[in-house]
């Protein structure tokens, strides 16, 4: 009797520590993203790929495992560990290039035998931890000085350097892009501001003559003209506007895309899940999936501005920029505002790497927000 | 708030960031706005417009591929032009039972269905779903019936027009407008980073492999054009007008430029008949070069040839590997890719050379015994005659030896080099195509670089009879002896004289191109030859021009020449023979006779020649392998070529006018049969012997 009420009593302590509605959107997300990939493979048009769906799914009871796990260990923990993840995560990206797979010529994976692992994809949220708590000890009111931001600077550069030599811009442009939005929360002096801005204006075009592959640029080149090149590169993002006007206001209905489903959308199930999603749910479809991401963010938020110390804080910033970027890039390419970078869309696209970093992530959120009560 | 209390009070420095979040609702609402915008825009006002056509219409590409240009005569006549077959193709687009449609199609052409299966899947992962993928080209007649009528059950399916190059004279001068197919994978890469922009390769696209086809790419091969049309959901054209509002434009294809070449159709004919001329040799193996007075290209033919055609209509790695493997390389274009040793056609210039450093004058007589002694070795006349005192005149109609040993001794390589080089001996003529060989022209100063060796004073000796270590092209020897007949003027080689587009406008031209001028008048040349002695430009004087001329009209017209058996009647023919050794033999080998031996032991024969011999219009160089001598092998080719060629353009020269027209007749070489053989056989088997004595001496 007595043991069965303890245990009670401790469910009832979770689930009440637990930001359940945080939990339910993104189950709502899933939901969404399962029924869309289920689409997406199970075309009445196309022939069904069963396998990816399956796949989808382990990963998702998996992410969905690592989310309730991070949640119950004490964020601070990971904090702690936050070097010994990046020394781990940086051999990962190292082990690539010497002995990664290489598809669409570039490296980007590690075969582990049962699962591609992509260390770029993980490295994003261990940025996050080490971020955090590098700047939580380095705010001031004034502004992070050039000395304060010399190693957060270096141990960006590091893997962005090594991204970008996969060759995969994308990703290496994401983790540049979190370090950047949690360093300006914490705050830069101003001078620091206007000397990068003026660094940036003069490294630009330094960066595009030389930097940038052909078929970079090709995309950017083709996102500023779009029929320049209406069977390459420009083809994918042509024919995505059209699949997302196709839906209009309703949509063609649940399996019905004709663009997506004839495959005149190379990665429908990955990078373009989006554009399914437009063509067979229309502007409601696409607007309700677009709302939930925004409550989403407010809730990560809330949880940040409840946190109980500035590691939980900086944390939940740098996973809701990590989750707005990707979500951003991704929508911003499939409805033609952005130039096409292979990006997924979190809790939407297929694909295991990215699944489970994002649930790892919203789970430091969950942890974050799971012991703002206790002091 | 300072800086040092914050780890005691972590809730305080939480709190720090309280102000800061309302900028983060700000750039997530920024953004908001942004993307619900665009969906508002791209699915509620263009949401119609975009919905049409995603369902009722499909856009399908067609590529409408440029014809090749035409390769035209210099009388306009056809060399290379493009015929029209059909091509089987299957769109992946629409091929939504390609089993089905891969096993009808299989069946009907006679091809593997997996196979099929294979190269439509292949392509639509590599391309996208819209372009169609070939399945068979060069379609019967038989063929595209069958697939019409195949083509209503299964939509994917379409027949194509396609263009396929042509070349209506299939094995002549295949070599020199070489042929076309499909690019390799290594070359889209290569060219299409070569050239940017719209000049981009893809698999499938037909390109030059070979001569002309090759070198003239980019002025031969058009745009191909691109045209978007919709079709509906079976793959039929719905409507006429292209899609442009979504970024696509098509645009028409353009056709390639046509070039007119300097060759005579009819002269091209008439030397690959004459090379495969019935005679006792048989048709000759290696190459023939015309060229007209001013280094135009008039004929040019190798053989054995292959026909360009099979590789249009896409050959069979089976015939592929029979050209490869072939030892008589029918794919070489000898007349600029090989070189040869060119044995005693070498001798005209030595004249010159001894004439030009005042080792003899047109007038002196040199005693040429049977043999010379030079060194521990003896040298021989070709038959051991012993020709008496002769000058040099008399010593080029008899192709005596040692009358140029005597030359060689006296002049030593680098005096001979010297003039060799100015008319283009042992350097590349410039002609516009590739792997064009340089040749070779020693000197003292080369034998030590290459060999670490002095020059032996033997070897000015062999080298002065065209042995020894210079090598020379076809075409270089055709120039060298229009450059003699022309009294000093050496031309660059044309063949490609315009380029013309589809309306006959002229896009660019090329004129004849002197390289450089020999000729020198006597009265310049004594100030001249005091003053600048070592200056580097070589002249020539016109005198002495004329003593060889004479000399090389006595081989064809003297009652000794070597190749007196061969003549036109009224215009008089002058030239040079020649054989040139093909490896040395052993001393029992040596005095067999050259037709007794195996065809790859016997020696290559020359004939240059030009017409008229006192003011040419046309020189004519053929080099035969293994015919054993220049006299019988080449001298008939050469005759018959310009024969030809005086027919066509000056028929008013010839006399006594023979009841056939243009072109020439099989017609065996009034030779006569008793004569020439033991002429030839000497003359080369004597050059032989001295090289022979030479190595077994040493």
């Amino acid at each position: 009797m007595n043991r069965k009420d303890n245990v009670s009593l401790e469910e009832r302590t979770f689930f009440k520590r637990l930001d359940l509605n945080f939990a339910f959107v993104i189950a709502a997300l899933n939901l969404i993203g399962l029924i869309n990939l289920y689409s997406a493979t199970h075309g009445v048009h196309s022939s069904g790929n069963s396998r990816l769906f399956w796949m989808q799914m382990v990963w998702l009871s998996a992410g969905w495992l690592l989310y309730l796990l991070v949640t119950l260990v004490d964020y601070r923990v990971f904090v702690r560990l936050a070097y010994l993840f990046y020394a781990l995560n940086l051999g990962a990206l190292v082990g690539v290039m010497v002995a990664g797979k290489s598809f669409y010529g570039a490296q980007r994976w590690l075969d582990l035998g049962f699962f591609r692992y992509q260390p770029s994809e993980t490295m994003k949220l261990v940025m996050v931890l080490v971020l955090a708590k590098i700047l939580a000890n380095k705010s001031t009111q004034e502004g992070l000085s050039f000395r304060d931001l010399a190693i957060p600077g270096v141990l960006t550069l590091v893997p962005f350097a090594l991204t970008v030599k996969q060759p995969d811009l994308g990703t290496a442009l994401l983790i540049a892009a979190i370090a950047f939005a949690m360093v300006m929360f914490v705050r830069v002096k101003k001078s620091i501001l206007i000397i990068g801005l003026v660094g940036f204006l003069i490294t630009a075009p330094l960066v595009w003559n030389f930097g940038l592959k052909s078929y970079q640029k090709n995309r950017i080149l083709n996102f500023v003209y779009p029929g320049r090149d209406p069977r390459g590169t420009g083809y994918n993002s042509i024919q995505s506007k059209i699949a997302v006007g196709s839906g209009k206001v309703l949509g063609k209905g649940f399996r019905k895309g004709t663009q997506s489903q004839l495959e005149f959308l190379p990665e429908r199930h990955t990078d373009f899940i989006y554009s399914v999603l437009s063509e067979e749910h229309g502007f409601i479809g696409s607007v309700t999936t677009y709302g939930l991401f925004l409550v989403l963010y407010i809730m990560g938020i809330r949880i940040a501005s409840q946190a109980r110390d500035r590691f939980g804080a900086l944390i939940v910033v740098g996973v809701l920029s990590y989750l707005f970027f990707h979500m951003f890039v991704n929508i911003g390419m499939v409805i033609g505002i952005l130039p096409i970078v292979g990006v997924p869309l979190p809790l939407l696209s297929y694909g295991g790497s990215s699944l489970l970093a994002t649930m790892a992530g919203l789970g430091l959120v969950s942890s974050v927000s799971y012991r703002k009560y206790l002091f | 708030m300072s800086g040092g209390d914050y780890l005691n009070n972590p809730e305080q420095e939480a709190k720090e960031y309280n102000q800061r979040y309302k900028y983060l609702y700000i750039i997530v609402g920024l953004a908001s706005l942004l993307i619900l915008g665009r969906l508002w825009h791209l699915q509620i006002i263009q949401g119609q417009e975009l919905r049409q056509y995603s369902e009722r219409n499909r856009v399908k590409e067609v590529k409408i591929p440029a014809p090749r240009g035409l390769m035209l005569d210099r009388n306009g006549e056809v060399l290379v032009d493009n015929l029209t077959g059909f091509e089987a193709t299957i769109s992946p687009q629409y091929a939504k039972k390609l089993e089905e449609t891969a096993k009808a199609v299989a069946k009907a052409l006679d091809l593997e269905t997996e196979k099929i299966i294979k190269d439509v899947k292949r392509s639509k992962r590599q391309n996208g779903p819209f372009r169609a993928v070939k399945i068979k080209d060069n379609l019967s007649m038989d063929e595209v019936f069958r697939l019409k009528i195949l083509m209503w059950d299964h939509p994917s399916l379409r027949v194509r027009e396609t263009i396929v190059r042509h070349y209506p004279l299939e094995v002549i001068g295949a070599q020199l407008f070489g042929y076309v197919s499909e690019i390799s994978k290594s070359q889209i890469e290569k060219f299409n980073n070569r050239f940017s922009g719209k000049f981009q390769f893809e698999q499938g696209d037909i390109i030059g492999k070979q001569g002309l086809e090759q070198e003239w790419e980019s002025e031969i091969r058009g745009f191909d054009g691109l045209d978007f049309v919709e079709v509906d959901a079976r793959g039929r054209q719905a409507l006429t007008d292209t899609p442009t509002f979504l970024g696509f434009e098509s645009f028409p294809e353009t056709p390639g430029k046509n070039l007119v070449l300097t060759i005579d159709k009819d002269l091209q004919l008439a030397a690959s008949e004459a090379m495969n001329q019935q005679d006792k040799i048989g048709p000759r193996i290696g190459g023939l070069v015309a060229v007209k007075d001013n280094g135009e290209i008039l004929a040019w033919v190798n053989s054995p040839s292959f026909d360009p055609n099979i590789f249009a209509t896409g050959s069979s790695s089976k015939k592929w590997r029979e050209l490869i493997n072939d030892p008589f390389k029918p794919l070489r274009n000898k007349i600029i890719q090989d070189h040869y040793p060119p044995g005693s056609i070498f001798k005209p210039i030595v004249g010159l050379a001894a004439l030009e450093e005042n080792v003899i004058t047109p007038t002196t007589a040199i005693q040429s015994p049977s043999q010379l002694k030079f060194g521990r070795r003896i040298y021989h006349n070709h038959s051991r005659v012993n020709y008496g005192a002769i000058n040099v005149k008399q010593a080029l109609e008899v192709s005596s030896n040692v009358f140029f040993y005597k030359m060689g001794i006296s002049l030593g390589i680098n005096n001979i080099a010297k003039y060799a080089r100015a008319l283009g001996i042992g350097e590349k003529t410039e002609v516009k195509m590739r792997d064009e060989r340089s040749g070779l022209m020693p000197t003292e100063e080369w034998k030590q670089k290459t060999f670490g060796e002095r020059w032996q004073p033997g070897e000015n000796l062999s080298n002065a009879i065209g042995q020894g270590f210079i090598l020379t092209t076809p075409l270089q020897m055709a120039l060298a002896f229009n450059a003699i007949g022309q009294e000093g003027k050496l031309y660059k080689p044309l063949i490609v004289r315009r380029v013309i587009n589809n309306r006959n406008e002229v896009i660019k031209e090329f004129e004849p191109e002197l390289k450089r001028d020999l000729s020198r008048n006597e009265e310049l040349a004594l100030e001249f030859q005091s003053e600048n002695s070592d200056s580097k430009t070589v002249t020539i004087s016109k005198n002495n021009f004329k003593t060889i001329k004479e000399g090389l009209r006595r081989v064809a017209n003297g009652d000794r020449g070597t190749a007196r058996w061969w003549k036109i009647p009224g215009v008089e023919i002058a030239g040079k023979t020649g054989t040139a050794q093909v490896r040395s033999f052993s001393a029992d080998q040596i005095y067999n006779k050259c037709t007794e031996r195996d065809v790859d032991q016997r020696h290559h024969g020359w004939f240059v020649g030009y017409a008229p011999a006192e003011k040419p219009v046309i020189t004519v160089a053929v080099l035969a392998e293994h015919a054993c001598a220049g006299s019988s092998g080449g001298a008939p080719v050469v005759r018959d070529v310009i024969r030809a060629y005086i027919e066509k353009y000056h028929p008013e020269w010839i006399k006594q006018p023979k009841p056939r027209k243009k072109k020439i007749v099989k017609a065996a070489s009034p030779a006569p049969a008793t004569e020439t053989p033991a002429e030839e056989s000497g003359d080369s088997s004597d050059e032989l012997k001295t090289q022979n004595e030479e190595s077994s001496e040493i």
